[in-house]
C-alpha cells in the first residue's frame, strides 16, 4: 500500500511540476513574420482597459476595469488623468485632437467627456441629451464628435460646445456602433458587435455592409493606419487586418487569460498595441504588442 | 542529506527526459500521417465515427452483460459492470475538470507560431513538427487553425478524457470477461488512442495520464463499491435478472451513451446548466 501511494504521488508530481496551470494564456500568430510581447500588466497599475490610442509616444488607456483615464510610456511609467471620482463610470473608447485634449465614452454613464489637455475634466454632453450609453468615437474633420450609443441604436454627432444631432438615425440598422475610424479617403468604418457587422459610411453617405459573417467575425474595436484597418474580435478571440480590396486576414489568435482582446491602436512604426481584459470583475489586464520580427524589419 | 539536496534536479532531469520521450513518440507515430489518403481517411473515419470508434466497445458492454454462464457469474459480472459505469463517470470527470487546469495546447496547435503567457512574459514555445492528415476534415481542421480558430477545448489537452473514459469501461470489461476485455483494451489503445496520436491530437503522455486516471479510479471505486456497498450492487444486479426487460432497455441506453463518449448525456446537462442559467438566475 506504502509503494502504490508513493508510485502515485511521484506521478502526481511529475505531472504537475510539467505542466503550467490555466491561469496562463496564448497567442497564436497565424501570421508568422509578426512577434508578441507583454507590454504591461496589472503590476503597472493598470486595471482593465478597454479603448487605447498611440498618441505622440504615449499609450493613453481608457481604462473601465480601473475607472480612470491613464497615460503610459516607458520612461514616464502610468499616470492617472482622471478617475471615477469626477463621475463617470465604465471608460469604453477615446480620441484625441491635435491640440492633445482626449474625448471619450462611456457605456454605464453615458455622455461624452473631455480630459482638456491642460488638466480638466468635463462632460461635453450628457444622458439628458440622448447619450445614454455611449460606445465607439470618431472625430471629424470639423472638430466635431460622432459618438456610437448602443442602447439608443443611433450614431449622434457632437459639437464641442455640447449640441447633440443625429448622424446615423436607427433606420440605418446599426445596433451597437461599438467603435468606428475615419480612413484617410474621409469614409467612415463602424463595428457593430451586436449584429457582427463591419460598415462602412462612404463620402456620399452610404452605408456599405462590408464584412458580415454572421457568427464568425465579430469587431470589437477598428483602428485606421496607413492604409489598413486593425480589427479586433472578442467573441473569435482574434486580431485582424483589413485592406480594402483584399480579403481579410488574420494576424493572431488568442486564447486562455488572454482570449478577450479588446482595444487596438497602431504606432508610427506600424507596431500594434492590444489591451485585453483578462478579468474585468477584479480588474485584471494586459496590453500586448504585436511587432514584425526583426529580419521583416530589415527586408523592409 | 545528500539525497534530499540531489532529488529536485533529479525529478528536473526525469522530467525533461519524460517530456523529450514524449515528445518523440508522438513524432513517431505521427510520421505515419500526411502520406496517403487512405490511410488518412480511415484513420479519421474510425475517429469521428462513433458506430466505428466506440461501437465495439459498447457490444463488449452488452456481451458482458449478458454473457454469463450461470446466474451467479452473471451476477458477479453486473455488479463489476455496472460499478465500471460510476468509475466512467468519475473518471470523464476529473480528465475534464483537470483538462480545464491544466494548460497543455494540442499537439496540433503546439505546430504554430505560439507565445505563452510566462509570469511577466510572452515566451514563445518549442514548435511541433507534426504532420496533418490528408483526409477532407484534416484538411479543414488544418486550414482552420492556419486562419487561428483555436477551440477552447483543443487548449486544455492533458490528460486525455477519451482515454480515460474507454480505458476505463474497457478495463471494466476485461475485469467482468478476459476476452471481451482484450478485444475491448486492444480496440481502445490501437483504434481510438493510436488515431488519436496519429492525428497529433495528443501525445503519449495525454494518453497515458487518461489512463493513470482510468486507472486508479476504476480500482479505488471497485474497491470501495464491493467492500462498503455490496447490499447495494447485489439488491441492484438482482433487479436486473427480475426485470430483465426494463433492466435491457437500460442498458442498452447506456451502451448507446458508451458508444457516443456520453455526447448526448452532457448535451441534457449542458441544457439544464442553461435553463438554470435563463430561468432560474434570470440572466437574458
Amino acid at each position: 500500500m506504502k509503494k502504490f501511494v508513493i508510485v502515485i504521488a511521484s506521478f502526481g508530481f511529475i505531472f504537475l511540476t510539467s505542466c503550467k496551470v490555466q491561469k496562463e494564456g496564448i497567442v497564436i500568430m497565424t501570421d508568422h513574420s509578426y512577434k508578441a510581447t507583454l507590454l504591461a500588466n496589472n503590476k503597472i497599475g493598470i486595471g482593465s482597459p478597454d479603448g487605447l490610442l498611440w498618441h505622440k509616444g504615449k499609450l493613453y488607456f481608457a481604462d473601465e476595469g480601473g475607472v480612470a483615464l491613464e497615460s503610459w510610456n516607458r520612461t514616464e511609467g502610468l499616470k492617472k488623468l482622471a478617475d471615477a471620482s469626477v463621475g463617470f463610470l465604465s471608460p469604453e473608447d477615446l480620441v484625441i485632437d491635435a491640440q492633445d485634449n482626449i474625448f471619450f465614452t462611456d457605456d454605464d454613464a453615458g455622455g461624452l467627456w473631455e480630459y482638456t489637455a491642460d488638466g480638466k475634466l468635463r462632460e461635453v454632453a450628457g444622458k439628458d441629451k440622448g447619450l445614454i450609453s455611449t460606445e465607439g468615437i470618431a472625430m471629424a474633420k470639423d472638430g466635431s464628435l460622432l459618438v456610437g450609443d448602443g442602447e439608443q441604436h443611433e450614431v449622434f454627432r457632437v459639437t464641442r460646445d455640447g449640441n447633440v444631432t443625429e448622424f446615423l438615425g436607427k433606420e440605418a440598422g446599426i445596433t451597437k456602433p461599438e467603435s468606428m475610424v475615419f480612413d484617410d479617403q474621409g469614409n467612415l468604418y463602424i463595428a457593430d458587435n451586436e449584429d457582427n457587422v463591419l460598415y462602412l459610411l462612404d463620402a456620399n453617405r452610404k452605408l456599405h455592409r462590408i464584412i458580415d459573417r454572421n457568427e464568425a467575425f465579430s469587431p470589437e474595436t477598428i483602428y485606421y493606419s496607413k492604409g489598413s484597418l486593425y480589427i479586433t474580435d472578442s467573441h473569435n478571440c482574434k486580431l485582424y487586418v483589413y485592406t480594402p480590396g483584399e480579403e481579410l486576414k488574420t494576424i493572431a489568435a488568442f486564447g486562455g487569460q488572454l482570449k478577450n482582446v479588446q482595444g487596438v491602436t497602431v504606432d508610427d512604426q506600424g507596431n500594434i498595441f492590444l489591451s485585453v481584459q483578462s478579468d474585468l470583475k477584479h480588474k485584471v489586464g494586459n496590453i500586448i504588442e504585436i511587432s514584425k520580427e526583426e529580419t521583416q524589419v530589415a527586408k523592409k | 542529506m545528500v539525497l534530499s539536496a540531489l532529488m529536485p534536479l533529479f525529478l528536473i532531469s526525469s522530467v525533461d527526459r519524460l517530456s523529450d520521450l514524449n515528445d518523440q513518440l508522438l513524432l513517431l507515430l505521427n510520421s505515419a500521417a500526411g502520406r496517403s489518403w487512405l490511410f488518412d481517411s480511415l484513420v479519421a473515419f474510425f475517429l469521428d465515427n462513433d458506430l466505428a470508434k466506440a461501437g465495439v466497445i459498447g457490444c463488449c458492454f452488452l456481451a458482458a452483460w449478458y454473457g454469463g454462464k450461470s446466474s451467479n457469474s452473471t451476477n458477479a459480472r453486473r455488479k463489476i459492470l455496472i460499478t465500471t459505469l460510476v468509475a466512467a463517470v468519475c473518471v470523464i470527470t476529473t480528465t475534464k475538470v483537470l483538462s480545464k487546469t491544466i494548460f497543455l495546447p494540442r499537439p496540433e496547435i503546439q505546430s504554430q507560431k505560439i507565445y505563452r503567457l510566462d509570469g511577466d512574459q510572452l515566451v514563445e514555445m518549442k514548435r511541433m513538427p507534426v504532420r496533418f492528415m490528408l483526409d477532407e476534415e484534416s484538411q479543414k481542421s488544418y486550414h482552420a487553425l492556419l486562419n487561428g480558430d483555436v477551440e477552447t477545448n483543443d487548449l486544455g489537452s492533458f490528460p486525455s478524457d477519451h482515454a480515460g473514459f474507454f480505458i476505463a469501461i474497457s478495463l471494466g470489461i476485461w475485469l467482468a470477461s478476459r476476452r471481451l476485455g482484450w478485444l475491448a483494451l486492444g480496440w481502445t489503445a490501437i483504434v481510438i488512442l493510436g488515431g488519436k496520436m496519429i492525428s497529433a491530437q495528443h501525445t503519449p503522455l495525454d494518453i497515458a495520464a487518461g489512463a493513470g486516471v482510468a486507472i486508479v479510479e476504476l480500482s479505488a471505486i471497485q474497491y470501495v463499491l464491493r467492500k462498503r456497498f455490496n447490499g447495494i450492487l447485489e439488491r441492484l444486479t438482482s433487479l436486473t435478472l427480475r426485470y430483465s426487460a426494463l433492466s435491457s432497455a437500460i442498458v442498452f441506453l447506456v451502451a448507446f451513451e458508451v458508444s457516443s463518449t456520453m455526447i448526448h448525456i452532457r448535451a441534457f446537462l449542458g441544457l439544464l446548466a442553461a435553463m438554470r442559467r435563463h430561468v432560474l438566475l434570470g440572466m437574458g
